[in-house]
């Protein structure tokens, strides 16, 4: 009884390929207790730790058990079926490319838990843009009971969940920490970023040792088939062969694929992209409505104003783009409100030299301004509000018109809290949890990346439109997504004689974008910009055209190009 | 884990450390922690190191617990963490579903501290001459978690016990306790019979009989495991052993010292990933002193 052998001694052999380790740490606590006769424990708590393993006891290999541990969570059937290939076929090695809105973070957190309660993961460390940690942590603790903290000290990577930032990871001194590290699962977001075997982000995955790992992109192949071998290699080596042999089996050009059955097959053992023409998701309507409204006489004054002086002073400029593209956002900002285009005049002035001739003509339009009593368009805003008669977020380009907004409710007493890209992290949630417990708006002058879901709100109202329809995309967005269960209730306000109703009715009425299909529409701006930027030729138009008929005409003729890109790109889907 | 049987869990956990209910409904409770109960659960090292360290009467949290399923929408909606202030103070309420961090939590406590027992069987009570002395063997009890284990995971229980008179194993011996009144104390008029074996090796005994049993299971998880791991394994020689191939130039050394690193690091991983292995853990054990000789 004196000698002590270690818990845990040299493995036996069950089989020729199983070897038996036992760790008996708790029978060694019995023999010291029994030499000092004591402490001992009680018999109910003996029981109940038995009961508690009997309960958490996995009793078979394929059984997805975490359904069972969240009760108040019910992911779709196609995050389910996702979830039980990567575990089962895929062995806990895959991209997971579903196309956006479908729900890549869910099937990636019930992955994670499953391996968690079947104790194969413990240690995971979740890499992510640095914009999205946050809502991960909330997602993975709140839906999954996952308790994953965020990085923010060196001391944080000794958490067993650990969601970072990747540019923050693959810097020193963290770089070293982490690779020095196991982790049982790793997990990527956004992995497209990784498609460039030369890079540092891709060397820095290549090189951490994982046992599972799951890479999330909605974009698998953007330019080059290539990328799509790097992301696999990383994955698994070997899986579409050696680098040669790939070029050979499988690429025919650049971007054209051949051999695709057999291509299709190497991918799916370990991809699996879940599409939205698949079926089975079912996402609320999208109801569009556009509020006209006519300027008052002096809002108007002003906007003839600014429409003259920008294409007189647009002559003068003559070719130089970014100048010229800041002309036209004066004539936008008039539409808006008068506060936002007078910070920029005041700007132009000061910028203008001494003598200029020009100085006197924004002067001009500056008085213009003080002749505008109110506004329009938020006298507008607030009816509809009110007549909504629930929550509603809406959305402006400007610094300058949300302040006014801000102000201009709470003077009618509405209830209103403000967000934008400037502020950090923790106000960016403090101000969603106002919007979600107090208040009846949230006015925002930012949609993109910085996922805020707003799921209990299905009013949008887009105060002003921004030019590029990915930017309109990601603002609905915010709203209507899963887990959204009203239809969503789009309303643009649209001044009515002004470059605003073309945007409208190009947006709206012509490529109808607002009703298209979640997801597509990034794909047609994206073939598009290859070509053009859409900003900058829409800005060119209003410039060179001074006929309100002839830019109609003009872009009808844009819409017409966007449309059959997506004619085209729907052909190309099909096949 | 049902509601029902969480409930049970819960309140069986509450009573064994002697906490105060203030209220008990089919859904939920409102219980006052007792000291011991409230340093397990309450996470405040710092609150009891202080009660600690100046004697302060300690005041313990009280919690309203309730065992319905939330629902996601209410989840959502409800702060992590909700009070309500009464005459008595703060009560903290949350949901205790299967899969929540306080059932977690919970669970860990009681495997931390229902590890090691010794106990007694109470002898029936009037039937026996109270002149004579019954005998008593020594059993030791032992709880043990079997996990099968590649890049999936299976486990078994097996609540096994020992005559450490005669080496007897019965392989039902929880089921054979439950049935049992148990004490912690030496009962009167009972004797102690001397052990034939120790501890250790009563030990040893059966954890040989665990393994003749492991031993005829079905190991064709594992076969098909390591078909995987070598399947594996052949596939990425194929990527890098062509490619170590090509860097004979004598300038390509370090460049193919790095590739040989990761080809050695990736067989590394899929080992760790697929390798078929079994652990064998002690969950809990005890020594428990039952009447007769067996």
């Amino acid at each position: 009884m004196n000698t002590s052998i270690p818990s845990d001694t040299a493995p036996r052999k069950l089989h020729p390929l199983v070897d038996m380790h036992v760790d008996r740490s708790a029978f060694e606590d019995l023999e010291r207790r029994a030499e000092r006769n004591g402490p001992w424990d009680d018999w109910p708590l003996y029981q109940l730790a038995l009961e508690a393993e009997e309960a958490n006891l996995v009793t078979d290999f394929h059984a997805l058990r975490c359904l069972s541990l969240l009760p108040h969570f019910e992911p779709m059937p196609h995050q389910i079926d996702t979830a039980r290939r990567v575990l089962h076929e895929m062995r806990g090695r895959a991209i997971l490319a579903d196309e956006v809105g479908l729900g890549k973070t869910i099937e990636a957190g019930l992955i994670l838990k499953e391996y968690m309660i079947r104790g194969l993961v413990r240690k995971a460390l979740v890499l992510v843009p640095a914009s999205l940690v946050l809502q991960w942590v909330r997602e993975l603790n709140g839906k999954f009971d996952i308790p994953a903290v965020a990085q923010r000290k060196a001391y944080s990577w000794d958490n067993d969940i650990v969601v970072a930032s990747m540019d923050t990871a693959k810097r020193d001194p963290h770089r070293q920490t982490l690779l020095d590290g196991e982790y049982d699962l790793i997990i990527v977001d956004e992995a497209h970023k990784l498609k460039n075997k030369r890079t540092g982000n891709y060397q820095f995955i290549n090189e951490l040792r994982k046992k599972y790992c799951l890479l999330l992109t909605a974009t698998p192949v953007q330019n080059d088939l290539s990328e799509l071998y790097n992301l696999i290699t990383l994955l698994k080596p070997g899986q579409l062969g050696g680098e040669g042999d790939f070029a050979a089996n499988f690429v025919a050009d650049r971007r054209v694929p051949k051999n695709e059955s057999k291509l299709h097959e190497a991918l799916g053992q370990v991809m699996i992209r879940n599409r939205r023409s698949d079926g089975g998701v079912e996402f609320t309507k999208r109801v569009v409505t556009n509020v006209p409204l006519r300027l008052s006489a002096e809002e108007m004054a002003l906007y003839e104003g600014v429409t003259d002086y920008v294409r007189k002073h647009a002559a003068s400029e003559s070719g130089d783009m970014a100048s010229m593209l800041s002309l036209v956002t004066l004539q936008r900002e008039v539409c808006s409100s008068r506060d936002a285009v007078f910070l920029t005049l005041i700007n132009l002035f000061k910028k203008t030299a001494e003598d200029s001739p020009l100085r006197a003509r924004i002067w001009e339009l500056v008085e213009l301004i003080k002749q505008i009593k109110s506004n329009t368009k938020a006298e507008k805003a607030m009816e509809l509000v009110r007549s909504l008669n629930d929550k509603a977020i809406i959305f402006t380009e400007y610094r300058a018109t949300q302040e006014y907004l801000l102000k201009f409710f709470r003077e009618h007493d509405l209830a209103a809290v403000p967000y934008r890209g400037g502020m950090n992290r923790g106000k960016k949630d403090w101000m969603m949890e106002l919007f979600r417990r107090r208040a009846q708006v949230m006015i925002a002058t930012e949609a993109g990346g910085e996922g805020i879901n707003l799921q209990f709100c299905h009013h949008v109202i887009n105060f002003d439109l921004p030019w590029n329809p990915m930017r309109v995309e990601q603002r609905i967005g915010r709203v209507h997504r899963l887990g959204q269960t009203e239809d969503v209730q789009i309303f643009n306000l649209c001044t009515l004689g002004t470059i605003e109703e073309h945007i409208v009715h190009l947006l709206h009425e012509k490529i109808n974008m607002f009703e298209l299909v979640i997801g597509e529409l990034d794909e047609i701006i994206q073939q598009f910009e290859k070509e053009d930027n859409l900003e900058r030729r829409l800005a060119q138009l209003v410039l060179e055209t001074a006929d309100g008929e002839e830019l109609r005409r003009k872009i009808d003729g844009l819409g017409d190009t966007l449309l059959e890109t997506k004619k085209r790109m729907q052909l190309e889907n099909a096949t | 884990m049902n509601s029902k049987q969480i409930h049970r869990f819960v309140v069986s956990y509450l009573e064994s450390k002697e906490c105060h209910f203030i209220e008990k409904s089919p859904g939920g409770v409102t219980v006052k922690l007792s000291p011991d109960a409230d340093r397990a659960l309450s996470n405040r090292p710092y609150y009891w190191s202080f009660v600690d360290r100046t004697g302060t009467p300690p005041e313990t949290m009280t919690y309203r617990w309730s065992f319905e399923n939330p629902a996601m929408s209410d989840r959502m909606n409800a702060s992590p963490v909700s009070y309500v202030m009464t005459e008595s103070g703060r009560i903290i309420q949350e949901d205790v579903y299967f899969g929540s961090r306080r059932l977690h939590q919970l669970f860990g406590v009681v495997q931390q501290s229902g590890r090691c027992v010794t106990l007694f069987e109470e002898p029936p009570r009037g039937r026996l001459d109270p002149l004579a002395s019954q005998a008593y063997t020594a059993w030791l009890g032992v709880n043990f978690k079997v996990g099968y284990e590649c890049d999936m995971k299976r486990e078994e229980l097996y609540q096994w016990g020992i005559s450490l008179a005669t080496g007897v194993i019965d392989e039902r011996f929880m089921d054979k306790l439950r049935e049992r009144r148990l004490t912690p104390r030496l009962p009167a008029n009972v004797h102690l019979l001397k052990n034939g074996l120790s501890l250790r090796k009563g030990m040893a005994q059966l954890e040989a009989a665990l393994e003749r049993r492991l031993r005829a299971a079905d190991f064709s998880w594992a076969m098909e495991a390591e078909a995987r791991r070598q399947d594996e394994l052949e596939r990425i020689r194929q990527y890098y052993v062509p490619m170590l191939e090509h860097m004979n130039h004598p300038d390509q050394s370090e460049q193919k010292e790095a590739v040989t690193a990761r080809f050695n690091q990736r067989e590394a991983e899929i080992d760790w990933q697929y390798r078929p292995r079994v652990s064998v853990s002690v969950l809990n054990c005890g020594i428990f002193h039952l009447p007769g000789i067996d």
